[in-house]
């Protein structure tokens, strides 16, 4: 093309990819620059779920936090009541019953399996397999039932409270939870057999979007992207927390680090939380759910700070606190998993790549909009 | 126990450094800002390859901001947090860019939400809020209600 006497060998577009997007879980906008189909830059623009919940923390007693951190992560949201309630509990010092440590440990697991299957519905939809999409979607259901069972809430439970959880379970509740553990397991298989195994699934995964080890480890990645590198790395074998220390399970890990190693990471992680919720259900000791703390509305914990740290669906979740003395926090910040991979693991993997693959991309990091944004 | 050979070879090392381990798997650190840079440098060479979070903390009954740097080893899960405090005035410290390049994320932030200036970070762009008019809204002098009322009309 010959414009104005400068012949132009590039034609450069700009594109704006979201903040609304049919593979999106979350609002998110990338900025892309593209010459053909190829992305030349991208340039990720979060802030769209910005509520502002660190700030409202400071002006809450600790108990009345509960309600704004279990919106942290949407698709996740029992991690975030967990990290806050570990903090409070190290500040001042409040014990856990065992039970309520067990209990813990199996709405953590819950929630892993429904963020995960959650992520299968997107990441499933956004390569086209839209039929896996609607199975894992409909299998999310179940354990959102038992969520609304044990918790009376469907997607924010508010159920890990500090001093242990805010209900024991209902009769009635392990056989249907052993039920859906099956369900879910004879489900996998269905998975494998029209999803994972399958040729088509392969060839459009294989080799897209590698993060090799080094520079996962540059950029501080995390939980299931950093275990798809081939590194063994895990909050819960770690730094054990909840009841994790008492349970048998391995960390799935892979080799490549690309798009197909990332999914089978949450692929096997989903078949470990079955196990591990069994055992809780085996496992569990008699006992309170619950150490009632103190009043609430004046309950002053002593000036201090801590770091707590778990491991959520996309890696490790934690939450600095510093206590002046009064009922309510002084600063609470949060290190979401999905703040180093959303932002320059993202830019960095979506350069070169095809417009068809930002969607993609971004399930495939398994990046959450509103934990970065808090 | 390794946590208290890290806070001895720290103590050694910096003199002005005060260092406490609270408990299994954790190490505090704070020293005075001019040395800050160097004791990160220093602890990634001896492990501490994982930047988890920076983060800031508002002193303003002192007129400090404090900078707060989670530095984590992969091979045995030690979390350290190193602190450092600045003049809430003059808000401006270096950046940890050439230590650790997601650092950049994290300044960014502070930049945006406590008004800190990081010295070497090309980015310190707009990042969760838009169109911000105010002071950098985690501040404590920043005062929600009377922002939300001023802007929002309420009867």
């Amino acid at each position: 093309m010959n414009r104005g006497g400068t012949k132009m060998t590039k034609r450069q577009l700009t594109l704006y990819f979201g903040p609304q997007h049919i593979g999106m879980v979350g609002n998110f906008s990338i900025t892309l620059t593209v010459e053909g189909d190829t992305i030349q830059k991208a340039v990720a623009n979060p802030g769209f779920l910005h509520r502002g919940f660190e700030k409202m923390l400071e002006n809450c007693t600790y108990t009345q936090g509960f309600p704004y951190v279990c919106r942290i992560n949407v698709m996740d949201p029992d991690p975030c009541e967990q990290v806050y309630a570990m903090a409070i509990e190290e500040l001042a010092g409040l014990e856990v019953p065992p039970r309520a440590q067990y209990l813990r440990t199996m709405a953590l697991e819950m929630s892993r399996l429904s963020s995960h299957l959650l992520w299968l519905w997107a990441y499933a939809n956004e390569l086209g397999f839209d039929t896996i999409g609607h199975w894992a979607m409909a299998q999310r259901d179940y354990f959102i039932d038992l969520f609304d069972m044990i918790t009376g809430a469907r997607v924010y439970h508010i159920y890990i409270w500090p001093g242990g959880v805010r209900r024991d379970i209902p009769t009635g509740f392990a056989e249907k939870m052993q039920q859906t553990l099956a369900g879910l397991e004879d489900s996998l298989r269905d998975y494998d057999a029209v999803f994972f195994d399958n040729r088509v699934f392969r060839r459009r995964v294989d080799g897209v979007g590698v993060l090799s080890q080094e520079e996962a480890l540059r950029f501080g990645v995390t939980g299931g992207n950093l275990r798809a590198t081939g590194l063994e790395r895990d909050v819960r074998k770690e730094e054990p927390y909840a009841a994790y220390a008492e349970m048998d399970f391995e960390v799935p890990t892979m080799v490549g680090g690309d798009s197909y190693a990332r999914a089978m990471v949450i692929r096997k992680e989903m078949e470990q939380s079955v196990f591990i919720v069994r055992q809780v259900l085996d496992k569990m000791p008699a006992g309170s759910a619950w150490r009632r703390p103190p009043n609430p509305f004046k309950w002053n914990i002593p000036a201090g700070e801590t770091y707590v740290r778990m491991e959520s669906a996309r890696g490790e979740l934690g939450v600095y606190a510093v206590s002046d003395g009064t009922d309510k926090i002084y600063r609470m910040a949060y290190r979401v998993p999905s703040y180093p991979h959303g932002i320059l693991v993202l830019e960095k993997l979506l350069q070169g790549m095809n417009i068809a693959d930002v969607g993609h991309m971004l399930l495939s990091l398994n990046v959450a909009a509103p934990e970065i944004d808090r | 126990m390794r946590e208290e050979a890290i806070k001895q070879g720290i103590e050694q090392r910096y003199e002005s450094c005060l260092v406490t381990v609270p408990r299994e798997k954790r190490v505090i650190i704070s020293l005075p800002k001019d040395s800050l840079f160097s004791l990160i440098a220093f602890m990634k060479e001896q492990g501490f390859q994982h930047l988890s979070l920076i983060t800031c903390v508002d002193w303003i009954k002192e007129g400090k901001f404090e900078l707060v740097y989670h530095l984590a080893t992969y091979q045995d899960g030690i979390h350290a947090i190193v602190k450092t405090r600045i003049d809430r005035a003059n808000p401006t410290y270096q950046s940890m860019i050439p230590l650790f390049a997601h650092a950049q994320t994290y300044e960014r932030e502070i930049h945006e939400m406590f008004g800190v200036e990081f010295v070497g970070n090309a980015r310190l762009t707009p990042f969760l809020l838009t169109n911000w008019q105010e002071i950098p809204p985690m501040r404590k002098d920043f005062d929600t209600k009377e922002y939300s009322e001023r802007m929002f009309e309420h009867e």
